[in-house]
């Protein structure tokens, strides 16, 4: 055992200090996220948060009507309980606080779920409802964010140097690695651990199975549409794929028999 | 009052950690779980993270932070301090359960719960829907006005 310095002045020096006392411990460059750690910036966002909107521009990957305190939340840092009062106090009820604090439900379900189900909640909870390939292993294109898909790459580059990815671009990248990759969600999952800020066991692997159908009714999947709604069209305005080549661009009748026909 | 120490994990690392908040006085450990920390390969990102939470946590207070195996490492701090009980918030992991059982052989260890956002009994439901219909009532309702309210469970 060691223990580690508290007192360097400024972040910088934290951070090259922390890179020597944990060698061995981390994988990859010594690159800080954007986020803060701590409550004092965790406070800052939850009273900068404006939930009014939320049901409606939460979806949305560019535009983000979304609360970024997810990292906060999921090291305990704030509470379930306090954001919630803290917001239910300060808007009048409406669809988008509704939806925010259903979202916070989410994060007390997964918990749930590995309260009872322990070490489990890594391996499938049902069988898949469709024929998965489960090839093991991030392919590299993925490791780099140079899938040549803008959506994707967009998303993985913001995951390997902010440790953030926003919640439907997630849903996105899980889905292309499992279903039009094959790849197992497992290392998926294990792949938004390690880089994401908010990464939790519970949350992070139950969504991957929520993709995959282990743990869900259906797998999820997506398409072209999608994306450009949910983008207001501007990855797909840059993508070399989207005039020819684009995984994605088919309807999701089309898509489910290609993607899941045995 | 016995000689006691709260110790911080990566599931609870506010300055108002319901532990923390218990014993103001106590001395406080966050620990960076070496043998986990070795095999999940993380990003300095994530520990990174870690390490500026604990810090503010752990500030104007007898607070310190190591690497090492979690308990032995606390074992080794209890001894140091001369004591017997360690204050800690609960998490669901099963690796902090474990911890738990471990350091129970030889210490009185007091577990805190944060406040749930909503009150559940029994099995987890299937599905998240069946969640959220029975508890979307009490999910909407505050019971404070935020930052922060915490109670203590049991040892």
């Amino acid at each position: 055992m060691m223990r580690l310095q508290t007192d360097q002045p400024t972040r910088a020096e934290r951070a090259a200090y922390l890179a020597e006392a944990l060698a061995g411990l981390y994988e990859g460059p010594v690159e800080l996220a954007p986020t803060p750690g701590g409550r004092r910036a965790a406070l800052r966002r939850l009273r900068d948060f404006d939930p009014r909107d939320y049901a409606r521009t939460r979806n949305d990957v560019v535009r983000r009507g979304v609360s970024l305190l997810s990292p906060y939340l999921r090291h305990g840092i704030l509470g379930l309980a306090e954001v919630r009062d803290f917001l239910v106090t300060r808007f009048a009820p409406g669809p988008g606080l509704a939806k925010f604090v259903n979202e916070l439900a989410w994060r007390a379900f997964w918990q749930l779920v590995y309260a009872e189900k322990g070490e489990a909640v890594h391996q499938d909870l049902e069988p898949a409802k469709v024929s998965l390939r489960r090839e093991r292993g991030v392919p590299a294109d993925v490791e780099q964010a140079a899938t040549g898909l803008v959506c994707l790459d967009t998303a993985l580059r913001e995951l390997y140097t902010d440790g953030y990815m926003h919640n439907h671009a997630r849903m996105w990248v899980a889905a292309y690695l499992q279903h039009w990759r094959g790849i197992d969600w497992r290392d998926g999952a294990a792949l938004f651990y390690r880089h994401l800020l908010d990464g939790d066991p519970a949350s992070n692997s139950l969504s991957w199975q929520w993709i995959a159908s282990t743990f869900s009714h259906k797998p999820y999947f997506f398409n072209r549409e999608n994306v450009e709604r949910f983008s207001g069209g501007a990855y797909c305005a840059t993508c070399p794929l989207a005039r020819e080549g684009c995984p994605f661009d088919a309807s999701y009748e089309e898509l489910a028999v290609r993607l899941f026909a045995e | 009052m016995p000689n006691a120490i709260v110790w911080l994990h990566g599931d609870s690392l506010s300055s108002v950690d319901p532990a923390l908040l218990a014993l103001p006085e106590a001395p406080a450990i966050f620990v960076f779980d070496e043998p986990f920390l070795q095999q999940a390969r993380l990003s300095f990102k994530r520990l990174f993270f870690l390490y500026e939470s604990a810090l503010e946590a752990l500030e104007g207070r007898n607070g310190f932070v190591y690497r090492g195996e979690v308990v032995e490492t606390i074992r080794t701090f209890c001894l140091t301090h001369a004591a017997d009980e360690i204050h800690v918030t609960t998490s669901v992991a099963p690796r902090f359960n474990r911890y738990v059982q471990q350091l129970r052989r030889q210490f009185k260890v007091v577990v805190y719960q944060p406040q749930p956002l909503v009150h559940w009994r029994g099995a987890a439901p299937r599905r998240f829907s069946a969640f959220w219909r029975r508890v979307e009532t009490e999910a909407l309702r505050p019971t404070g006005s935020g930052p922060q309210a915490y109670t203590e469970q049991s040892s």
